[in-house]
Formats: C-alpha cells, structure tokens, sequence
C-alpha cells in the first residue's frame, strides 16, 4: 500500500510539473507574439536607426524564435530564467525580493479567513435561520459582492483618514530602523492590518458560505439523527462527526485560494502599496520584461501546483478511499 | 475551556497591535515626504529613464552647470555648479572650464577633471545604453556615437579642462549639462553591466543630498549633504520619496499629513485642497498639451515602402484646418480640466514669452466653418447617409488612443460626437500604451489623441523636420519645405532675436497648415503641506532646487 502511495504521488508531480513546463511554453510563444517590445523604453526615437538598431541587437531577440526557445528550456532546466531587462539582475533574484512578503502576507490572510469563516459558520449554525445566522449571512453576501477596491479606499478613509488608527500605505515606519525588535514587530502588525481586512474579508464571506451550507447539509443526514438517538451529545456529534464530514469539500477549495493569494494580491498591493508579487507580475507584463514574467509565471504556477497537492494529500489523509482518485 | 483559552490569545493580539495603532509621525520635523507612483529602478543618472529617476539623480549627483528659469523673460539662465567659471573661445567652438576645488565625493575622494571625461565616455558608450546615448551630436565621436575623448577633451589641470566641439557645430551649456559620476567607482567595471554596481554598493555622491536608505518599493530616503557645496543650513534635511501607487492613497495621506507634496492632482479634487487650511495648491503651466494627430501621409504606404504620399483623408491642409474648427476643445478643458489649462494655438509653450508669436489666437469651435471647409475641399454628403465622401471614398477613420487615460477617453468621445455633426465617422479604439506609442512612433496610425511634455530648451526639429529621420517625433509626418529652411536656419542660428523671429514665420506656417488639432495645454496641479517655505514651482519640475527649500518653524 505504501509503495503504491508513493507511486501514485510520484505520477502526480510528474504530471503537475509536465502542466507547468506547458503554461511557461505557451507562455514564451505569446508573450513573443504579442505586440510591445521590451527594448522601447531604452531606444529614444531621437536614436538614428543604425544607433537604435545597435541597442535592439543588445537584447538577443532576433535570433529564430525556436532557437530562443531551445536556449529558453535549457536555462530554465538549469533553473535560470535570464535577466531582467528592468532590475538588470537575475530574475530570480528579483523573486526572492518579493516572495517572502508575498507568502508570509497571503497565508496570515489565510488563516484569518479560514478562522473566521469556521467560527461564523458554527455560530450561524447554532441556530439555523435564526437572527444571527441571517445576519451574518447577509452580511456576508454584502462583502462578497464588494469589490477589493471599494473595501480597502473605504478601510483607509475611515481608519486612517478620518480616525487616524492606522498608517494608510507601505510596509513598516520610515525610520523603523532605529526601533527595538518588539517596536518593530508592533509597527509591521499596524501597517498590517488594513491591507489583511481588505484581502481577507471576501475569502471569509467565500468560506463562511461553503462551511455554513455544508454543516447545515451534513447536520440533516439521517446519521446525525441516528447518532442523538444513541445519547451522544450535540457537541460530540458536532465536533467528531459534522465538522469532519463537512470541512472535507472545502479543503479543495481552500487549496486553490491559497495558490491564488501566492500569485500576488495585486489591488491590496496597490492600495498599500504593498511588496507583492502581484505588483511585480503586472509591471513586468506592463514594460514587456519577458525574463520576469515568465519567473512571476512558474512561481505562481508552481504555488498553486503545491498548494493543491498538499490540499488533496490531507483530504486523502482524512478519507483514505479517496486517496487514488485524488492523487490520479 | 479551550474556547477560553482561544479568546485569551485573540485578546494578546489585539494588545500586542493597539499600542501601536497611530499613524507614522514624524521623528523628525525637518524632513519633507515626497509622494511617487511607483519605484525607481536606478539611482545612476546614466539610467534616469524616467522623471522621479532623473530627480532623484539630479539631488545626488552634482553637473557642470545649473539651469535656473528666469520667469521674466521665459528662458533658462546658467549658473556655475561644479564649473565656477568659463570662458567660451570666440567661435564657440569650445570651452575652457575651471572647476571647483573644495567637492568631495561622499567617500572622502576628490571631484576632479578626470571623473568629467571620464562620465561623458561613459554617456555616451553603447555597452552602456545610458540615457543619454545618441545625444552628443555636436561631439566629435565615432559612427556609434561614442565621444572621441582625446579630440574632445584637452585637461589642463585637475580643475582646469577644455571641451572641444565638433567643427561645424553650435554648441550651448546644454552640450555640458550632464551629472558627473564618480570615475574611481566604475572605471574598470564591465560597462555592459553597469547599471547593477550600484545594487552591490552604496552610490557614491557629490550632490545636494545623499542616499540614506532605498528599500524597494517603499521608500527612498534622502539625507542633506553637509560636505556638500550646495549644503543649506537652513534647508530641509531629509527628503523621502514615499512610493504610493494609488491615486486615492496619495490624497489621502496627503490631507493626513502623512505626505508633503502630491503631483498630477486632478482637476476635480482642487476645490477640497484648496478648503484645507494646511495645503497649498500651485500650478505648473504650460509645460504639456494634447493634440489630435492627423497622419499627413499615407501610413500603409509608408509602411511597406517608406514611400511619402499624402493621406486620402488628411493630406490637404484645408481638410486638417476644418478639422480644428470642428472640434469642441472648449468643452473638453471645461468639462474635464475644470479649466486648469488653456487652449493650444501651436507647439510653441506659452512659457517661452520672447520665441511665442502671442498674436495667433486658438482656432475656434466653428462648425458651420468647418462644413464649408470641407465642402471647398470636395468633401460631400452625395447620398444623404449623414458620413461626406469624395471621388467615393467616405469620410470614416478610426481615432485612437491609449487606453487607461480618462482625460483621452473623455476628449475622444467629445471629438467623435463633433466630427459626427460635420459628417465625418470617427471609430474609437483604445490601444494599450506600449503599443500606443510604438505604433505611433512607427507612423502606423491614422488618427489619434496623444500629447507631448514641451523640452527645455525648445527643439521643434525633431518635431517638425519633413526628413522623417531629422524629425523623429514629427509622428503625423507633416511635409513643408519652408519649415525645413526655418528649422534649419534657427539650429545655426547665435542671435536671439533672428531666432524669435524665426520661431514665430514656424509658428505662422504651423498655423496656417494644422498639421495636427492643437488641444490644450495642461496644468499640472501640484498640493503641499505649507509647512514647506521656499518652494518655487519651474517648468524645470517641481522639484528643481528642492534645496532651497525650509520648513516653517
């Protein structure tokens, strides 16, 4: 059984990495095709065009375009996505500048969505269609249908505009420098709540939903009602056996939401002027940096990859009939 | 119990955070936060390809010459800078320089002659791609444009050095004024990568200021120099380029007091600054307008064969002129400038007052003046379906413009809606703007909505020379051999007055010929905190000589 575990595992990154090297292929071919080039921002039309043609030459993208991609797949499976043509630098230097923050950010944000959402759900459920249920559910319908934007002008109007609590952009205090570790930690949590209410309220609204219907269907199985019968108490058939069966669907989706926090949270990174790898995939995309978007590409291809993988491994944990549909 | 216990860590947190919930406040008082839309990516002036990098390098980095605007007369004046002195030789064919003697770069090096040759080969080497490459025309250089420094440069001492120009040549302080950059740092370094030495070192620095702390895309922290000899014991002394992307942020934090200055406000938002007791509104005139480009030529023609026909459509000046009536610019500056601006009668910026022929009035909305035009032109609505044709062509085009740009956007809908009265069809189409400009650039549009920010100093060759590769941003490709002559001889050209006088029979001609819909010119609105004393706003940008400026004790 082990043997065969590891074996279908095995063929299942095999698979993921093959759907990847695919998108970063389709990538390079489009990216090529599209209009835009990357050397327009160093060639002054004031150049003569033996003098612009000199500086376009400099960025290696006349050759036939198979043979960029043939010398593309060999850096790429040396792990070496080039140069950026904006930072100048190996791209993935210029990934590990922005990931750090992007993976610490999304998965605090995570967390609280995921935490909020389960202690919403079990509130509302407590007592189904009653005050605080309907409340929540129709607040909750109100920040969904929000977008991202209106939340975070509105958060920083309000607490930062109008009540002066938080900072309304950036990472941390200009002179942060001089602060002591817990100073330090204090000041990164203030400039870190607005930016965490605005990416997390929509994902709390998505899985307060999915965990409030799916407690409220699991609740209504006739084994729940087989289980009172039997004496066990509400909070026992509750914690053993409605939470589990209910929170199962909704570790597949929690999965794909954390591969797409991964990939950047671009308009709460632009709000608050946030580190983020959203920020940087739309700038690379936006100056034509072919090298950095196809990295920006495969980390986030990659994220999402890992963070499905794992989500369907702990499903496979908590049903092991599951395991070879899952994993194949 | 354990719910308890859940509630007890949430209750920490909640500790742990509200002591600290306080926006920033400023440590020190004396420092002044500059807001800016995105990140530099250099601080190298040979890499300012953008206008917070060139101000920013402009801060740090020290040049021969300074340029100050002289408001009375509309022009630049130089001072001394790193040169104290010179003395141009009788034909102006060079230039002896004494330079200072007391500058220090900030590790303690000496500025001296050899750093100044050392920065224009560096300019001007294609390994390099600088900013500056291809701009040393009047230089002698060999065919890649890079500066022959044994002809060019004569160095008499550490601080005294002659600069030789290209016989032929008009030279002008422009030629000089350039950042110099420390030759000890980057000698020897592979030119080809230049631009990341300086991620591996702290710059090296001879200006007003110097860089105290750059943490990418949040902030770049600038400390006054005191060794330096631009050093203002009464300036401010330190200045933060704040990076805040969103429009509405940057406003907010400005009313906040969490930033000092704000530029490109937009016109809707004047009124409320204005109210503020703690801001100051200034405007920055005449330094950008937007225009209606009219392809003169045929550009599938061109594109396939280089070949210069004139457009079916806006070939004839006539037509272009009834185009010019047609439009309401009026209603735009109205509408969506709220009048910050004024409207356009030609190229020439209404900031340089001794060259502007202030006589030409901007062509009017006339729409029955345009019909008639049009119709003289052979221009007419034969079979009643509202659009004019001639010898069967109709009068329909698409009008682009980049997308993104709701000033554009308004403009082009209003455009679309007059045309449509006089019987011409005008399709919108937004492009995204790399490929606006490359498209442009290429002479492969029709027509669209794009503007230019004026140089200082004027240079209406590149925009108006019909040798398409003299006239590089001559994008609507307009064909006048008299224009030629006029551009020709006003680059020759030593005395001022010839030279206005020349400007005003272009700017007559230009008039006469609407090779492009003047629209108008936009104000760039900027809003700071009057704790800044000091701050004069220049066409030079609003920060030029941020120096000078001091804070309100």
């Amino acid at each position: 059984m082990k043997n065969e575990t590891i074996k279908i595992l095995l063929r299942r990154i095999f698979a993921s990495l093959l759907v990847l090297f695919l998108l970063i292929t389709f990538l390079f071919f489009l990216l090529r095709i599209s209009p835009g080039e990357p050397y327009q921002k160093f060639v002054s039309p004031e150049l003569s065009p033996k003098l612009a043609s000199l500086v376009k030459n400099s960025f290696d993208l006349n050759g036939p375009l198979i043979d960029q991609y043939k010398s593309f797949v060999i850096n790429l499976c040396r792990g070496n996505f080039g140069i950026s043509y904006t930072y100048r630098i190996p791209v993935t230097e210029v990934i590990a500048r922005y990931l750090p923050f992007t993976i610490i950010f999304s998965l605090l944000s995570f967390i609280i969505q995921i935490a909020s959402a389960f202690l919403l759900s079990l509130l509302s459920v407590k007592k189904i269609n009653g005050k605080l249920d309907k409340t929540i559910s129709k607040a909750g319908l109100v920040v969904y249908a929000l977008p991202s934007f209106v939340i975070g002008v509105s958060l920083v109007y309000i607490f930062s505009g109008l009540l002066n609590l938080f900072p309304s952009s950036g990472l941390s205090s200009f002179d942060s420098d001089s602060f002591s570790l817990v100073q330090k930690l204090a000041d990164y949590s203030n400039h870190m709540v607005l930016p965490l209410i605005t990416l997390s309220l929509g994902g709390i609204a998505v899985f307060y939903k999915y965990l409030r219907d799916n407690l409220i269907d699991v609740y209504n199985k006739p084994f729940v009602e087989n289980l009172r019968m039997h004496g066990f108490s509400e909070k026992e058939i509750t914690r053993k056996h409605v939470i589990p069966n209910a929170v199962s669907p909704l570790i597949a989706v929690a999965g794909v939401e954390l591969g797409l926090l991964f990939g950047g949270a671009l308009i709460t990174e632009v709000i608050f002027a946030l580190p983020g790898m959203g920020r940087l995939t739309v700038n690379a995309i936006l100056s034509r940096d072919y090298p950095l978007v196809t990295g920006c590409t495969f980390v986030a291809g990659l994220l999402v990859i890992i963070t499905n993988l794992i989500a369907d491994l702990i499903k496979a944990k908590l049903d092991k009939r599951l395991l070879r549909g899952i994993l194949n | 119990m354990k719910n308890k216990r859940i509630l007890l860590l949430f209750l920490l947190l909640v500790l742990a955070i509200v002591p600290s919930c306080r926006k920033e406040v400023p440590v020190n008082e004396n420092r002044v936060v500059v807001a800016i839309s995105s990140d530099i990516e250099s601080t190298n002036p040979a890499f300012a390809f953008t206008q917070n990098e060139g101000n920013i390098a402009g801060l740090l980095y020290a040049s021969l010459v300074q340029h100050k605007w002289n408001f009375a007369e509309g022009k630049m004046d130089t001072y001394p800078m790193l040169a104290k002195s010179w003395q141009w030789s009788k034909d102006s064919s060079s230039v002896n320089l004494k330079l200072r003697d007391d500058v220090k770069w900030s590790d303690g090096k000496p500025f001296t002659s050899a750093d100044v040759v050392f920065t224009f080969d560096v300019y001007s080497d294609p390994l390099v791609q600088s900013r500056f490459y291809g701009t040393f025309k009047n230089f002698y250089a060999d065919s890649s444009q890079h500066v022959n420094l044994q002809k060019t440069f004569t160095v008499n001492s550490p601080y005294d050095l002659t600069i030789n120009f290209k016989k032929g040549s008009i030279p002008s302080f422009f030629d000089i004024d350039f950042p110099i950059i420390p030759q000890h740092i980057y000698a020897g370094k592979d030119r080809k990568n230049l631009v990341t030495i300086e991620k591996e070192i702290k710059p090296v620095t001879d200006g007003a200021f110097k860089l105290a702390s750059w943490e990418k895309n949040q902030a770049i922290i600038l400390k006054q120099n005191k060794d330096s000899f631009l050093y203002n014991p009464q300036g401010i002394s330190e200045i933060i380029f704040k990076i805040v992307p969103d429009y509405n942020s940057q406003l907010t934090q400005l009313k906040n007091g969490e930033i000092d200055f704000m530029q490109d406000v937009k016109a809707g938002d004047v009124a409320a600054l204005e109210k503020n007791g703690g801001l100051d509104v200034s405007f920055l005139k005449g330094t950008q307008y937007d225009f209606i480009g009219w392809n003169n030529i045929d550009p599938e023609l061109y594109a396939k064969s280089k070949k210069v026909v004139p457009n079916k459509l806006f070939g004839d000046p006539k037509v272009r002129t009834a185009l010019s009536y047609a439009v309401n610019r009026k209603e735009i500056l109205q509408e969506f400038l709220n009048n910050y601006g004024q409207l356009a009668a030609g190229p020439i910026a209404p900031i340089f007052k001794s060259i502007i022929d202030t006589s030409l009035e901007p062509i009017p909305y006339d729409p029955d003046k345009a019909k008639q035009l049009l119709a003289s032109a052979g221009w007419k609505d034969e079979d009643n379906s509202g659009v004019l044709k001639k010898n069967g062509i109709k009068f329909s085009f698409t009008l682009n413009y980049p997308s993104g740009n709701p000033l554009r956007e308004f403009a082009a809908n209003v455009i679309q809606n007059n045309l449509k009265a006089v019987g011409i069809s005008a399709k919108l189409e937004p492009v995204e703007p790399e490929v606006f400009f490359q498209k442009m650039f290429a002479r492969e549009l029709n027509a669209w909505i794009s503007g230019w920010s004026v140089q200082i100093p004027v240079d209406m060759k590149v925009l108006w020379h019909s040798n398409l590769d003299k006239g590089p941003f001559n994008v609507v490709s307009f064909q006048n051999k008299s224009v030629d002559m006029i551009l020709d001889k006003i680059e020759k050209e030593r005395s001022e007055n010839q030279k206005a006088a020349l400007y005003k029979e272009l700017q007559d001609i230009i008039y006469k010929e609407q090779p492009v819909t003047f629209l108008y010119w936009i104000d760039n609105i900027i809003a700071f905190n009057n704790r800044i004393q000091n701050v004069t706003i220049t066409p030079l940008g609003p920060l030029d000589r941020c120096w000078e400026w001091s804070i309100k004790k």
